[in-house]
């Protein structure tokens, strides 16, 4: 899945025609639900995606302003969790007795549910954003330690003894060989938590928060199904904001790591 | 100075060497009571079937192993002050070049962890990549290079520091027969110009024959020093010395080494 999202831009007319041919389906269940099968309150099953695209045009302006403050926290969350991911595992690496003693710690945090934790950090911190910033950092940091660490454990043995045999001290040694080969890993675990960090924001929108796309959500579920048009559209919004991470997060991986073989040219092959 | 011709001097001191693999219960035997000398510019074949513990002994030289009893010299010091002091360049038989980095950056590996300056070491990979005849591909990646071309990077980057010594650790093993055959050449001819010290590790007989000084047999389980063996050689053109009647006496005993060793082998190795 990932190579595909990342395979660049000739994919897209791919994407768009898959978007409209689901937005048909999505049309024609509508339509069955309300006029052949008859459900009370259709709209409130499954309501028109034209209708739903209507409503988001028209408050295009709040959902977007709330949608970027959503995002911003997220992002900001989502860079702190995978700086202190990052650090997690490169002290994980130097030492075995380091990863064996927070590996349960790290194991357990990742049991606790953001849905419980959520109300007690915004108890605590009583500021939206920070909270935000907190819960996206915390469900960023365990996939990029985890998928970090397996990429700087992935060096082989005759780089090591490469890097040996030029009597490399242990700076030399990661900025040369092992942080470089994580790269692979750390872009797995960034994918992998980048929507999660939005997820997570959303769930602090949800406990309570004064601003963001989650509010917009809980706000427009009070008021059933006048809002229901309203509802599907912060959904949409939220998988946008999702969707416009995982793509900021492909198109660095694209950059910066190059020589991975699904990027190559030719498919990797020698020339 | 002495003069070289009368007494040749002893770069490597390999003296009572054994190695012992796994713990209790689980010991490997790799190597035992393994002596021989590598004279200053020598190229020294170790060679011998899978397990005679071959690779083991060069990692020995290069300081990757500990051994568990003897002791190595290399210019009277331990290994690890000659690894320190980046006296000897390592090729292994996979090519072990870092993905991420062009040809020229990868010959550069060794400098930049040394910690000279780019602009010195700028042309000291140009002249190495003009040795290997790899000009062209300097900014290519590793992964747009043929198994043979990769090859040729693992020297050059070997030899970016100038040692004296370099260890090579089955390097052609894995490329096709005239690729290898190529290779070996030009490893000559790196040899005549730089005059290093080799010790490289082989299982083929011929490739021990063609390109070295001395050949030493190893047996295996556990590996031991089966013979040492001079090799006479003859002035010409390679593809003559491949097909001259010196190289086959050679080949033969080098290969009677081996059949004379297990009389149950006999007619059976292949």
């Amino acid at each position: 899945m990932t190579g595909r999202w990342s395979r660049g831009w000739s994919g897209g007319a791919v994407v768009a025609l898959w978007m409209v041919l689901l937005l048909a389906l999505w049309e024609g269940a509508a339509w069955y639900i309300a006029n052949v099968a008859q459900v009370t309150a259709p709209a409130s099953k499954l309501p028109y995606p034209h209708l739903v695209l209507g409503t988001l045009r028209e408050h295009f302006r709040p959902l977007l302003e709330q949608g970027a403050i959503t995002f911003g926290n997220s992002i900001t969350g989502f860079v702190i969790g995978s700086a202190v991911g990052c650090a997690l595992a490169v002290v994980m690496s130097l030492s075995r007795t380091v990863e064996h003693t927070l590996s349960p710690y790290m194991v357990a945090s990742q049991m606790v549910p953001i849905i419980g934790l959520a109300p007690i950090v915004y108890g605590i911190v009583h500021d939206a954003a920070l909270s935000r910033v907190l819960m996206a950092g915390y469900v960023t940091f365990f996939p990029v330690t985890i998928n970090t660490l397996r990429g700087l454990q992935s060096v082989k043995q005759e780089q090591l003894e490469l890097m040996r045999s030029y009597a490399a001290n242990t700076w030399a040694l990661y900025t040369k060989l092992k942080l470089k080969a994580a790269l692979p890993g750390l872009f797995a675990g960034l994918k992998l938590s980048g929507p999660l960090a939005i997820t997570a924001s959303i769930i602090v929108e949800l406990m309570g928060a004064p601003d963001g796309v989650g509010v917009l959500m809980i706000s427009s579920l009070y008021y059933g199904t006048s809002q229901v048009y309203m509802f599907w559209s912060t959904v949409l919004v939220s998988v946008a904001i999702g969707l416009v991470l995982f793509l900021l997060i492909s198109l660095a991986e694209r950059l910066i790591t190059p020589w991975q073989p699904e990027f190559r040219a030719n498919g990797g092959e020698p020339r | 100075m002495l003069s070289d011709e009368a007494v040749p001097s002893t770069e490597i001191a390999v003296e009572r060497i054994s190695m012992v693999f796994g713990k209790k219960d689980h010991e490997v035997e790799a190597l035992r009571d393994v002596s021989f000398e590598i004279y200053k510019n020598e190229f020294v074949s170790l060679l011998g079937p899978s397990g005679c513990g071959k690779s083991t002994l060069l990692r020995l030289m290069a300081d990757l192993l500990e051994p568990t009893s003897g002791r190595i010299t290399i210019g009277q010091e331990h290994p690890r002050e000659m690894r320190l002091r980046r006296k000897f360049g390592i090729v292994f038989q996979n090519p072990t070049l870092f993905e991420w980095r062009t040809v020229k950056d990868n010959i550069e590996l060794p400098l930049e962890v040394f910690g000279i300056k780019k602009s010195e070491y700028s042309k000291i990979s140009d002249q190495l990549l003009e040795m290997v005849g790899l000009t062209p591909f300097k900014h290519h990646y590793p992964w747009q290079l043929s198994g043979g071309m990769q090859q040729r990077v693992a020297i050059a980057r070997a030899l970016s520091l100038d040692p004296p010594i370099l260890f090579m650790d089955e390097p052609f093993s894995a490329l096709d027969e005239f690729t290898k055959e190529k290779l070996q050449l030009d490893l000559l001819e790196i040899k005549k110009k730089t005059n290093k010290t080799i010790v490289f590790v082989t299982h083929s007989i011929p490739e021990a024959v063609f390109l070295s000084d001395r050949v030493i047999v190893l047996s295996s389980h556990p590996g031991r020093v089966h013979s040492i063996l001079n090799m006479d050689r003859e002035e010409g053109s390679p593809s003559l010395v491949r097909q001259s009647g010196l190289f086959h006496e050679m080949t033969a005993a080098v290969r009677k080494c081996f059949y004379k060793e297990s009389d149950s082998l006999d007619g059976q190795m292949v």
